[in-house]
C-alpha cells in the first residue's frame, strides 16, 4: 500500500501542544507525518511548502491556533491568506491543491489532531504519490544544489560584492 | 565549521523503548553526517542521564546536542541547563520529541515508529547544525511604574508597588483620584460605606513618599518598550496653581457660575471653579474654562480677587512632562453605557428614569438629597420603584453581548437600601437571571428577597413611558406568562458597563490589544490574567472587563506583584529567538512594518531599511514569511534551517 | 422630475384617497410620480421562512419592473414598503437567492410573449426603495416644503403614528430609530404643526387581526388612540391604509364601549401635507373617513 509522506508545520502554542496531548492520551494515528515546530503558523512561508513538495512530500499539513486565539494576535490569519494565494499556484504547477491543508487545532484538541491526521493521510493516499517534479518545473528558479537556502547564497553574494 | 553533534536517545523506561527500537536508532544515527556521538539510556532526564550528556559533551567536544525524548515543553529547560553545566551554550541543545509525537501515538506499528523516530531526530540534527550560540536579550529596567487611572484599582496597584519599594507615578484625568467608587453609597454584600473604606486609601496614596500623584493629567505620547518607556504626560490647564493653593475653598464658594456636577451625575450643580467632591484628593480646585464667566466673557474674575494666595491663573496653559518608567499598569475603569442608546426606556428623556450611578448618589448620605431617596422630577419620595437589570447587557442584537457582571448585585443592594429608607415603599426588580457568583452574594440576594420584600420578577421590560407623573413600566413575568404593567414613581436602570471612553484611545496609543467591546485583552485568560500580550503592560480593574470592587482590588494587587517581580531583577531577559534584518538585502518596502503585531519592526529613515527592535520582537516570524526579498530571518529558525529540516523529514 | 412609483393594491382600491392626495402633493412639489406600467401585489407580508425564494418573487418582480424606469422606486403603504425594502436587501446581500430569483424572472419573461421583456439585465438590487416621506426629506427637502407651505397650521396638534412596518426590523428597514423615530416629527415641524409626542406612536394597531380577532385589533387601536388623545392630539396622521382603517373605523366600537370617548380624526400624512400646500380639498377627499376631519379643519380655518 502507498504510504504518503507528509510534512507537518505545527505552531508551538496550539497545534504542537495538541499533538502532545494526543500523545499523552495515547490516541493512535498513522506515522506518516513528521512535525516541524514553528513559533507561529504565520512563520510558514509558501516557499517552505513548495520546498517540501520538491523534496518529495505527498502532502503538507499546517496547524495553527483557532482564529482569534493566535498567540501572536493574527499570525494565523496571515497563513490563511497566504494559503489561499498559494493554492491556485499549486494548480498551475499541476499539484492538486488538496495536498496542502490548513487546520486550526488548539492545545486542547488532541482528538481533532488525530482525526485530521487520519483523514489527511487517507485523502493523500487516494490522490496517490506526487508525480510532479518541482525541481524541473521550477527550473527557472533553479533549486539550490544541496538544500541550500536561496537567501544564504544571496547574502554571501552581497557580501562578496561589498568586498 | 566541523559539526560534532551528540545524539542521546532516551528509553523513558518502556514508554519509548517499548515501541521504538532505541538501540537501532542510536546506531543508525551514529553514522549520520555531523554526528560525533550517539547513545541511548533508560532515563535521560535522571541525574545519571544528565551526567551522561554532560560528560559526553566534554569528552567528545560536542558542538551541539539532540536529546531524543519527550516533548520539549517538558525537558528542554532541563537539558539546556545540563548543556550549560558542560560549558555548552544552552541554545545548542535541542529536543527531538519521539515520545508524545511518536512512540505513544504509533504503538501498533513498531517498525514504522522506529523509522519515524529516526526522521524526527534527523530534523533536529539539521536544526542544531545551524543553531547559533545565543544569549538571552538583556534589557535594563527603569524601576519606576506608571499607573494610569486613579480609581480603586489604580490606587491599590500604586500602593502595592510603592510598598514593595518602587517609585510610582499615578495619573488621573479628573481633578481627584477615587474614580467611580467614590460615588457609591454602600457596597455589597457587607454594606460598608464606600467612602469610609476608600478615602483612607486615597489619602495613603497621596501621602506615600514613593507615589507621585498627577491628577488632572492625561497620558500623551508613549515611546519605548518594557523596562524603558518614555512617556509624555499632559498636565491639563487647571487655571489654578495647585502647588500654591491651600484648598481653602473660598473661590468655589464665591463663584457665581454653576453647571451640572459630573460627580453627582447631573443631580446637583457645581461651580465653575470646583473640587469634584468634599473628600477629593488632592483637595484643590480646578477651573472649568467652558463655564467660567471670566474665561468666556472677560467679566467676573471674583476667584482671582478673593484667593488669599493668588493661586488662580487665567493664563495657564496645558503643560507636558516627560517621565521614564519601566512598567505601565492600565486601570482606566469603566463608564455606564449611555442611556441615550436605550430608546425603549426613553433614551434619557424621562426624568424619573435614572441610571444606577445616579441612584447611588440619591442613596449616598453625602449626595444631593443627603441620603433621602427623592425622585428627580418633583423631589417626592417614590413609593414604587422598579429596578431593571441587563439594560444594554446580554443583548447581542442591539447592544452589548456580554454580562456586566455586577448589576444583579448592585440593583439588589439598591432595592435593599431603598427599602431600608422607605419602609412602606415597594421595590420591583426585573431580571433575566439573578447572578450571584461571589462570597456572600447569594445570601445577600436571599436577604433582599425574603427579609426586605424586594419583588423579583423574571422577565424583561419592553417599554417605559411617562403618564400623569408616573413612569409606566410594560414588562412580562415569564414565570407566569403574564403581562405586567406597573405605574412606578421611579425606575432605575442597571446599564451595561463599558470601557471608559478615553481608554480605547489610550489603548491604541499604548498599543495594547482590546477585545471586540473595547475591554483590554489579557495575555492568557487563565494563566496570565493581569498582563497584556505586549510586554511591560499590566491590567487592573474594570478596564479589562466588568468586575466588582473585590475583583478589581485583587487584580490590582496581582498586577502590582507582576510589576514588582519585573523590578526585582536589574535586567529583563528575553528569549533571543527573534527576527533580524539583513540591511544589505532589505529594499525598504516596509511590509514587515505593516505585518508586525507588536510594532517591533520599524523603518530606519536614515538608512532606508527596516529594523527590528530586539526588546519588543516576540519572534512570531510574521515578518520573515512576509518579506519579499528574504532579508528578514529568525535566529535559530532560519529559512535554511527549515528547508533542511523538511528535507530530513522526507529522507528515506 | 419623474420618480417611479409603486402604488400597491390597496392604494388602487380602498385607499384611493391616499393615492390621490399623494400624487397631488408630489405635483405641487414639482415631482411626477410615474406609476410602473405593469406591477403586481407585493406579496403583502415578508416571508418568515428563510429557505424559500418563491415568497419574495412578487416583490422582486416589481423591483425589476421599476429598474427599467430609474434607480429609485417610491411607495406609500407601510406593508409594501416593508416587503419591497426587505426583498431588495435579499437581492443585494444573498448571492444564492439572487441567482435563483433571476432564473425565475427569466422564465417568467419568456412565458409572457407579447409583453416586452422587462428584464434587460439581472436584477441585483440596483433600485433604491424609498418611502414617500423619505422622498420628501431626501429628494424634495423639508426646507422646500417649509417654503411652499401656504396654510397656517400652527395650533393644530398632530400626533404622528408610525406603526410597526415602517420601522422594523431595524437592521433591514434602516428607516429610522424604531424606539425613538424622528422623521415624521421633522416633517410636521416643517409644515408648521404642533407635534404631539405620544408613547404609543410605535405600537401595533392590531394589523390583520381585524380579520379574525376583532377584539384584539380594537384593544390595540384603542391603546394608540387613547394615548394620543391623552396627550391632547387634534388629529393622528398615518402612512398605512390598514393602520388608518383600524385607528379610524374601530373608533365606532370604542365610542360604544367607553363613556366619554373622544373621537380623533385619523388622516394620511399626505392629506395633511395637501392642506399645508393649499391643495383643493376636493383632491384630498375626506369622504372615506369614519371620524370626519372636516369640522376640525373648518374650525381651524383650514378648509
Amino acid at each position: 500500500m502507498f504510504e504518503p509522506r507528509v510534512v507537518c508545520f505545527f505552531c508551538k502554542w496550539c497545534t504542537y501542544a495538541g499533538a502532545d496531548l494526543a500523545g499523552t492520551s495515547r490516541k493512535q494515528y498513522p506515522p506518516n507525518g513528521v512535525a516541524v515546530r514553528v513559533n507561529c503558523s504565520g512563520r510558514v512561508d509558501p516557499q517552505h511548502i513548495l520546498w517540501a513538495f520538491r523534496e518529495g512530500a505527498d502532502g503538507v499539513l499546517l496547524g495553527g491556533c483557532h482564529p482569534g486565539d493566535c498567540h501572536y494576535q493574527d499570525g494565523n490569519y496571515n497563513t490563511m491568506r497566504r494559503l489561499s494565494l498559494l493554492k491556485p499556484m499549486l494548480k498551475e504547477l499541476g499539484i492538486d491543491p488538496d495536498r496542502v491543508r490548513l487546520e486550526w487545532i488548539s492545545a486542547a484538541e488532541g482528538d481533532k489532531l488525530v482525526s485530521v491526521m487520519n483523514e489527511f493521510v487517507d485523502e493523500i493516499r487516494e490522490l496517490g504519490p506526487m508525480t510532479v517534479d518541482l525541481g524541473e518545473k521550477l527550473s527557472g528558479v533553479e533549486a539550490p544544489p544541496e538544500a541550500k537556502d536561496v537567501k544564504i547564497a544571496k547574502q554571501s553574494k552581497a557580501k562578496a560584492k561589498k568586498k | 565549521m566541523e559539526h560534532r553533534i551528540g545524539v542521546f536517545v532516551c528509553h523513558c523506561g518502556t514508554n519509548i523503548a517499548g515501541v521504538v527500537d532505541v538501540k537501532r536508532v542510536a546506531e543508525e544515527l551514529a553514522s549520520y553526517p555531523g554526528v560525533a556521538f550517539s547513545t541511548d539510556y533508560t532515563y535521560m532526564c535522571s541525574d545519571p542521564g544528565q551526567n551522561l550528556v554532560k560528560d559526553a559533551i566534554k569528552e567528545h567536544k560536542l558542538t551541539g546536542v539532540v536529546v531524543s525524548a519527550c516533548s520539549p515543553t517538558l525537558h528542554e529547560a532541563t537539558f539546556r541547563r545540563a548543556g550549560v553545566g558542560a560549558d555548552l551554550n544552552p541554545y545548542m541543545v535541542e529536543i527531538a520529541n519521539i515520545r508524545e509525537q511518536c512512540s505513544w501515538v504509533h504503538q501498533e506499528d513498531k517498525p514504522r515508529a522506529t523509522e519515524k523516530a529516526i526522521k524526527i531526530i534527523k530534523t533536529m540534527i539539521e536544526k542544531v547544525k545551524q543553531d547559533e550560540a545565543l544569549e538571552p536579550i538583556a534589557v535594563p529596567v527603569t524601576k519606576r511604574a506608571l499607573v494610569v487611572g486613579g480609581g480603586v484599582a489604580g490606587i491599590q496597584a500604586a500602593l502595592d508597588i510603592a510598598n514593595s519599594g518602587h517609585e510610582v507615578i499615578l495619573v488621573e484625568k479628573e481633578a481627584s483620584i477615587g474614580g467611580h467608587m467614590a460615588q457609591l453609597s454602600e457596597t455589597f454584600p457587607t454594606l460598608d460605606c464606600s467612602q469610609c473604606i476608600l478615602t483612607p486609601k486615597m489619602v495613603d496614596a497621596a501621602q506615600h513618599p514613593r507615589i507621585k500623584l498627577m491628577t488632572y493629567c492625561e497620558v500623551g505620547d508613549v515611546a519605548g518598550y518594557v523596562g524603558n518607556f518614555k512617556i509624555k504626560i499632559k498636565k491639563k490647564a487647571a487655571y489654578v496653581n495647585r502647588d500654591v493653593c491651600t484648598g481653602c475653598g473660598l473661590c468655589s464658594e464665591k463663584c457665581p457660575s454653576k453647571t451640572d456636577s459630573e460627580f453627582e451625575e447631573g443631580l446637583a450643580t457645581r461651580k465653575a471653579i470646583y473640587t469634584p467632591f468634599p473628600q477629593a484628593v488632592p483637595n484643590k480646585p480646578v477651573l472649568d474654562a467652558e463655564h467660567c464667566l471670566y474665561m468666556q466673557s472677560g467679566k467676573c474674575g471674583i476667584c482671582a480677587k478673593i484667593c488669599p494666595v493668588d493661586a488662580v491663573d487665567y493664563t495657564q496653559k496645558d503643560e507636558f512632562v516627560d517621565v521614564e518608567v519601566g512598567a505601565i499598569v492600565v486601570a482606566t475603569g469603566y463608564d455606564l453605557y449611555p442611556i441615550i442608546n436605550i430608546g425603549e426606556y426613553g433614551g434619557g428623556k424621562i426624568k424619573d428614569v435614572v441610571t444606577s450611578l445616579q441612584f447611588e448618589r440619591l442613596l449616598s448620605a453625602s449626595g444631593p438629597t443627603s441620603g433621602v431617596v427623592r425622585r428627580p422630577s418633583d423631589g417626592e419620595i417614590p413609593k414604587e420603584v422598579v429596578f431593571l437589570t441587563c439594560v444594554g447587557s446580554r443583548d447581542p442584537e442591539h447592544h452589548k453581548a456580554y454580562c456586566s457582571k455586577i448589576c444583579c448585585m448592585y440593583l439588589t443592594k439598591h432595592a435593599m437600601l431603598y427599602k431600608h429608607t422607605v419602609h412602606d415603599g415597594q421595590a420591583y426588580l426585573f431580571y433575566m437571571d439573578v447572578r450571584t457568583g461571589g462570597k456572600g452574594y447569594e445570601e445577600f440576594y436571599q436577604r433582599a428577597a425574603e427579609e426586605d420584600d424586594v419583588l423579583y420578577v423574571r422577565g424583561k421590560v419592553s417599554k417605559l413611558y411617562e403618564e400623569d407623573g408616573k413612569v409606566i413600566v410594560w414588562g412580562v413575568d415569564t414565570l407566569t406568562g403574564q403581562k405586567v404593567e406597573i405605574a412606578a414613581d421611579m425606575v432605575v436602570l442597571g446599564l451595561a458597563m463599558e470601557p471608559n471612553a478615553q481608554a480605547l484611545e489610550l489603548a491604541k496609543k499604548l498599543k495594547i490589544q482590546v477585545n471586540e467591546w473595547g475591554f483590554l485583552s489579557e495575555a492568557h485568560p487563565k494563566l496570565r490574567p493581569v498582563e497584556s500580550l505586549a510586554p511591560g503592560f499590566y491590567l487592573a480593574g474594570a478596564a479589562q472587563g466588568p468586575k466588582d470592587i473585590p475583583d478589581a482590588v485583587a487584580q490590582a494587587s496581582a498586577a502590582a506583584s507582576k510589576v514588582a517581580s519585573l523590578f526585582a531583577e536589574k535586567e529583563y531577559h528575553r528569549e533571543p529567538i527573534i527576527a533580524l534584518v539583513d540591511e544589505d538585502e532589505c529594499a525598504g518596502c516596509r511590509v514587515c512594518v505593516s505585518v508586525c503585531p507588536y510594532d517591533a519592526a520599524e523603518f530606519d529613515e536614515e538608512k532606508k531599511v527596516a529594523h527590528i527592535q530586539e526588546a519588543i520582537c516576540e519572534g512570531c516570524g510574521a515578518c520573515i514569511a512576509a518579506c519579499p526579498s528574504g532579508s528578514v530571518t529568525q535566529k535559530n529558525l532560519t529559512d535554511d534551517q527549515l528547508f533542511k529540516m523538511v528535507t530530513a523529514a522526507l529522507e528515506d | 422630475m419623474k420618480i417611479p412609483y409603486y402604488p400597491g393594491c390597496t392604494l388602487h382600491e380602498r385607499a384611493l384617497d391616499f393615492d390621490k392626495a399623494s400624487r397631488e402633493c408630489a405635483r405641487a412639489l414639482d415631482i411626477e410620480l410615474e406609476e410602473l406600467e405593469i406591477w403586481t401585489c407585493c406579496g403583502a407580508v415578508f416571508p418568515l421562512t428563510t429557505d424559500s425564494v418563491m415568497d419574495i418573487l412578487a416583490g422582486v418582480r416589481n423591483l425589476a419592473y421599476a429598474s427599467r424606469l430609474g434607480d429609485k422606486v417610491v411607495t406609500l403603504c407601510s406593508f409594501c414598503y416593508n416587503v419591497l425594502k426587505r426583498a431588495n436587501k435579499v437581492m443585494r446581500d444573498d448571492p444564492e437567492k439572487r441567482e435563483k430569483a433571476n432564473l425565475f424572472l427569466k422564465a417568467d419573461t419568456d412565458a409572457r410573449e407579447g409583453i416586452e421583456s422587462y428584464l434587460k439585465e439581472d436584477y441585483t438590487g440596483q433600485v433604491d426603495v424609498l418611502h414617500y416621506i423619505e422622498m420628501l426629506r431626501d429628494v424634495v427637502g423639508f426646507d422646500k416644503i417649509r417654503e411652499r407651505t401656504k396654510a397656517d397650521l400652527s395650533g393644530l396638534k398632530v400626533a404622528p403614528y408610525y406603526g410597526c412596518m415602517l420601522l422594523r426590523p431595524k437592521k433591514e428597514m434602516e428607516f429610522d430609530d424604531p424606539e425613538q423615530p424622528q422623521i415624521f416629527e421633522d416633517f410636521l415641524e416643517a409644515i408648521g404643526c404642533d407635534v404631539v409626542d405620544f408613547p404609543m406612536k410605535t405600537e401595533c394597531c392590531g394589523g390583520f387581526q381585524i380579520v379574525r380577532e376583532e377584539d384584539t385589533a380594537v384593544a390595540c387601536s384603542q391603546t394608540v388612540v387613547n394615548s394620543a388623545s391623552r396627550r391632547g392630539a387634534d388629529v393622528i396622521i398615518t402612512t398605512c391604509p390598514l393602520c388608518r382603517y383600524n385607528l379610524d373605523e374601530l373608533q365606532k366600537k370604542m365610542e360604544k364601549s367607553v363613556t366619554g370617548f373622544r373621537k380623533i380624526p385619523v388622516i394620511y400624512f399626505t392629506q395633511l401635507l395637501g392642506i399645508a400646500l393649499g391643495i383643493d380639498e376636493e383632491c384630498l377627499d375626506f369622504s372615506d373617513n369614519y371620524v370626519d376631519p372636516r369640522p376640525l379643519l373648518a374650525e381651524k380655518s383650514l378648509v
